[in-house]
């Protein structure tokens, strides 16, 4: 224990040292976390909408209006020569209305008019639901008109919206982007100090010396995991401040799991430090194996769920998957241990693997004796 | 031959014997475009599938097993369990066992044979918002579906048929009859391909953010093992020195953005409807200026720790905000004016554009332009910055 805590004031001497790091280690959370959190949403709003009106009667403005009254569009001016696909072309809106001559008309005598969208589908889970949303917006305008009379008999429904009443996209990516700081930062910092080690052969010392692999791996951690409980905390009071976080009945699953996973991320960081040696190769490691696949692959952006079968397996191996899950139950669902036993079992098993793998590969390098 | 040609061609020499032995780098380089591009394409996939929903039926009769039958049939909806007490569905529910559960009230049939309208409740577990609003949307096509069909006995296997099959492809309802028919139609993308989006634009920031990072590292290491006094006392000038530093790596770049072009037309049928030129000099454009930004970044930077950092810090936002990944209109006006000064949102919409729109000049140009401006501004900038040390 001794010599674990010597080695961690070891590392923070040499932390102290650096007053750009200490100023990015610490600050970098929050502006990514704001950024991730506020640019992740993935709901449309103010979609540019180009309309052609050929018809121009009293009911076709009716008609736009409603498109015009949704947050979801934003009619924008059209120039009067332009094709609608060259205006599409053009990026000067993301779909087209185009309303045929005899809207009224046929409206009126009850034949149905067809009005027609055109979408810039090159992203298309936005034009997707631009599509179903024209859709719906069709069926409110004649509903409002009078054409279709609701069904007198049917099953309605009534729905509830639990956990998120308000259907705010903010606390979801809000808490995605917590435990994506928390796994980048500290990832990162273990590969660096690792990796310099190798770089200025340093680490000869570190085999030369008494401390055992175990002792010498555990006090590089300790620093970086006590940075990542400031970084937590730092990005925990964000959460609140902007991404409607609710303190937890019970915020000791959310301590425990931060701990492990902050020690999971640190001992990453260092296998990645340990296995290629050089800064720039293990930062790119770091970017790769922590970054990329956590990004997208647990649960942040989309759930793990939808992600298809061949590649879902990898969300397993990632402590963000664990973490995420339980960062969700706490804050937002405010479950207490029961449900989130089974990913801080994960979780916990992972931390322990990459610890044992950074042993193992400690171990094999230093000097017996 | 002139001197500085010599000067240049001689310290050119130089990077790429470096570059040679740096196998590491080079793998760095290379091995992003093939495995990054192709996990990106075939992960990113928001489309929401085998809701797991429970049905708490009270009822327990035709009409309610028809109703279940009708959800069950839907390929959106995975109906796993069946529960007789609310209470029950309410602890699966919070013990994530369901996504959301359907309440089938006891007065259900009767409220339905006495020809009014029946209330059937649903709890959805909103944590995700934007899939808890698809899952409502999903419902309310099925209880539309099973009004029109079930209830009003206007049923027609075939239309029902082929209301289903829609469902599947693009989540269409059919058109109540009497309204406006709107017919959809989606262009550059009529099959309405998912990875088309995310692989153009992970393309982009690949080739920004590698960039970035390897020129950051090359142009540090010379600082740290104190190289780089050897290279100031030299005759070159310090225009030479950048270049020679940083044509290796502008070569390597363009490979790479060639390799990941392929990728994208090879495994996911990327299609490349406008000039292939376009697309060479926006990548050419955009690597000068993430090769700018890494070696302003490394002339910051006491080390290669700090160097690597700092990168880290500036890429995350110009990708988050160059719109790459999610829709730029989503975000609020502050962010969406900042995206105005990110070089990559010019060079996400310009590849977008050319492989995928055959965007007109005319809607190019400005973008081209932008993204050259920023391209020589980072690139002057971080030769006065590197003139300065």
């Amino acid at each position: 224990m001794k010599k674990i805590m010597a080695q961690a004031m070891k590392e923070f001497r040499l932390f102290r040292r650096d007053k750009l790091l200490i100023l990015l280690a610490v600050l970098m959370p929050i502006v990514l976390m704001l950024l991730a959190g506020i640019t992740g949403s993935l709901r449309l709003r103010n979609v540019a909408l180009l309309v052609y009106d050929y018809d121009n009667t009293p009911l076709s403005r009716t008609y736009l209006e409603t498109y015009g009254a949704a947050l979801t569009f934003r009619i924008v001016p059209r120039r009067a020569a332009e094709s609608p696909e060259r205006a599409l072309a053009s990026w000067r809106g993301r779909a087209v209305l185009i309303i045929p001559q005899n809207f009224e008309r046929d409206f009126r005598r009850g034949v149905e008019p067809t009005v027609q969208l055109m979408i810039d589908a090159t992203d298309s889970n936005s034009a997707t639901a631009l599509g179903n949303y024209a859709d719906s917006l069709n069926t409110a305008f004649a509903v409002q008109s009078g054409v279709i009379v609701p069904p007198e008999k049917g099953v309605n429904l009534q729905q509830r919206y639990w956990y998120n009443p308000g259907l705010s996209d903010r606390v979801y990516f809000g808490t995605g982007g917590l435990g994506l700081m928390l796994i980048i930062f500290p990832a990162l910092l273990g590969a660096l100090t690792t990796a310099k080690e190798y770089e200025t052969g340093t680490i000869i010392q570190a085999y030369a010396s008494s401390l055992r692999a175990v002792q010498w791996i555990l006090g590089k951690a300790l620093l970086y995991v006590v940075i990542g409980l400031v970084e937590f905390v730092l990005c925990f009071a964000l959460g609140l401040l902007v991404f409607e976080f609710r303190f937890p009945s019970d915020p000791s699953v959310l301590l425990v799991a931060t701990v492990f996973y902050l020690f999971a991320g640190v001992f990453f960081g260092m296998m990645c430090g340990n296995a290629t040696g050089n800064q720039s190769a293990a930062i790119q490691a770091v970017q790769m194996g922590s970054f990329l696949l956590s990004l997208l692959l647990s649960g942040y952006l989309i759930s793990v769920r939808n992600i298809p079968v061949q590649i879902r397996w990898i969300s397993y191996f990632l402590p963000a998957t664990h973490y995420i899950q339980i960062v969700r139950n706490s804050i937002l669902r405010n479950a207490g241990w029961s449900t989130s036993l089974m990913p801080m079992v994960l979780l916990i098993t992972l931390s322990f693997s990459f610890f044992a793998l950074n042993a193992i590969q400690m171990r094999k390098m230093q000097f017996k004796g | 031959m002139p001197a500085f040609i010599r000067r240049y061609l001689a310290l050119l020499a130089k990077e790429v014997q470096q570059l040679r032995r740096n196998r590491v780098l080079v793998i760095q380089l290379m091995l992003p475009p093939t495995i990054v591009l192709i996990i990106f394409g075939y992960a990113l996939n928001p489309k929401v599938r085998d809701l797991r929903v429970g049905v708490v039926d009270e009822s327990v009769t035709t009409e309610s097993r028809d109703l279940i039958d009708a959800l069950t049939r839907n390929v959106n909806f995975n109906v796993t369990h069946l529960y007789t007490r609310v209470e029950d569905a309410e602890k699966a529910l919070k013990s994530l066992d369901l996504d959301l559960f359907m309440v089938i009230p006891t007065d259900f049939s009767r409220t339905l044979g006495r020809g009014r309208m029946a209330d059937v409740q649903v709890v959805i577990d909103a944590v995700d918002a934007n899939t808890a609003q698809i899952a409502k949307g999903y419902l309310e096509m099925a209880l539309q579906q099973y009004n029109v069909a079930s209830i009003s006995g206007a049923r027609a296997p075939t239309s029902d048929l082929r209301r289903q099959i829609i469902l599947v492809s693009a989540a269409h309802p059919a058109p109540l009859p009497g309204a406006p028919d709107v017919e959809a139609a989606y262009l550059y993308n009529p099959g309405l391909v998912t990875s088309w989006h995310y692989v153009t634009g992970v393309m982009s920031i690949i080739m920004f953010i590698n960039a970035s990072l390897v020129a950051s590292a090359l142009a540090v290491k010379e600082k740290e093992t104190g190289t780089i006094e050897q290279l100031l006392m030299t005759p070159a000038q310090t225009g030479e020195m950048l270049f020679a530093k940083a044509s290796p790596v502008f070569v390597l770049m363009m490979v790479v953005l060639f390799l990941s072009l392929l990728v994208g037309m090879l495994v996911f049928g990327l299609p490349v409807r406008g000039d292939l030129w376009l697309f060479a000099l926006a990548g050419a454009l955009a690597a000068l200026a993430g090769i700018g930004i890494g070696i302003m970044v490394a002339t910051v930077s006491k080390s290669q720790q700090q160097a690597q950092l700092l990168t880290f810090f500036v890429n995350p936002p110009l990708t988050l905000l160059s719109g790459a990944t999610s829709p730029l209109e989503n975000m609020p006006e502050l962010f969406q004016k900042l995206s105005y000064i990110d070089p990559l949102r010019y060079m996400v919409t310009i590849i977008r554009g050319v492989t995928l729109k055959d965007a007109p000049w005319s809607a190019l140009w400005p973008n081209l332009l932008a993204l050259t401006a920023f391209s020589i501004i980072l690139f002057s900038f971080s030769a006065w910055r590197f003139r300065k040390q």
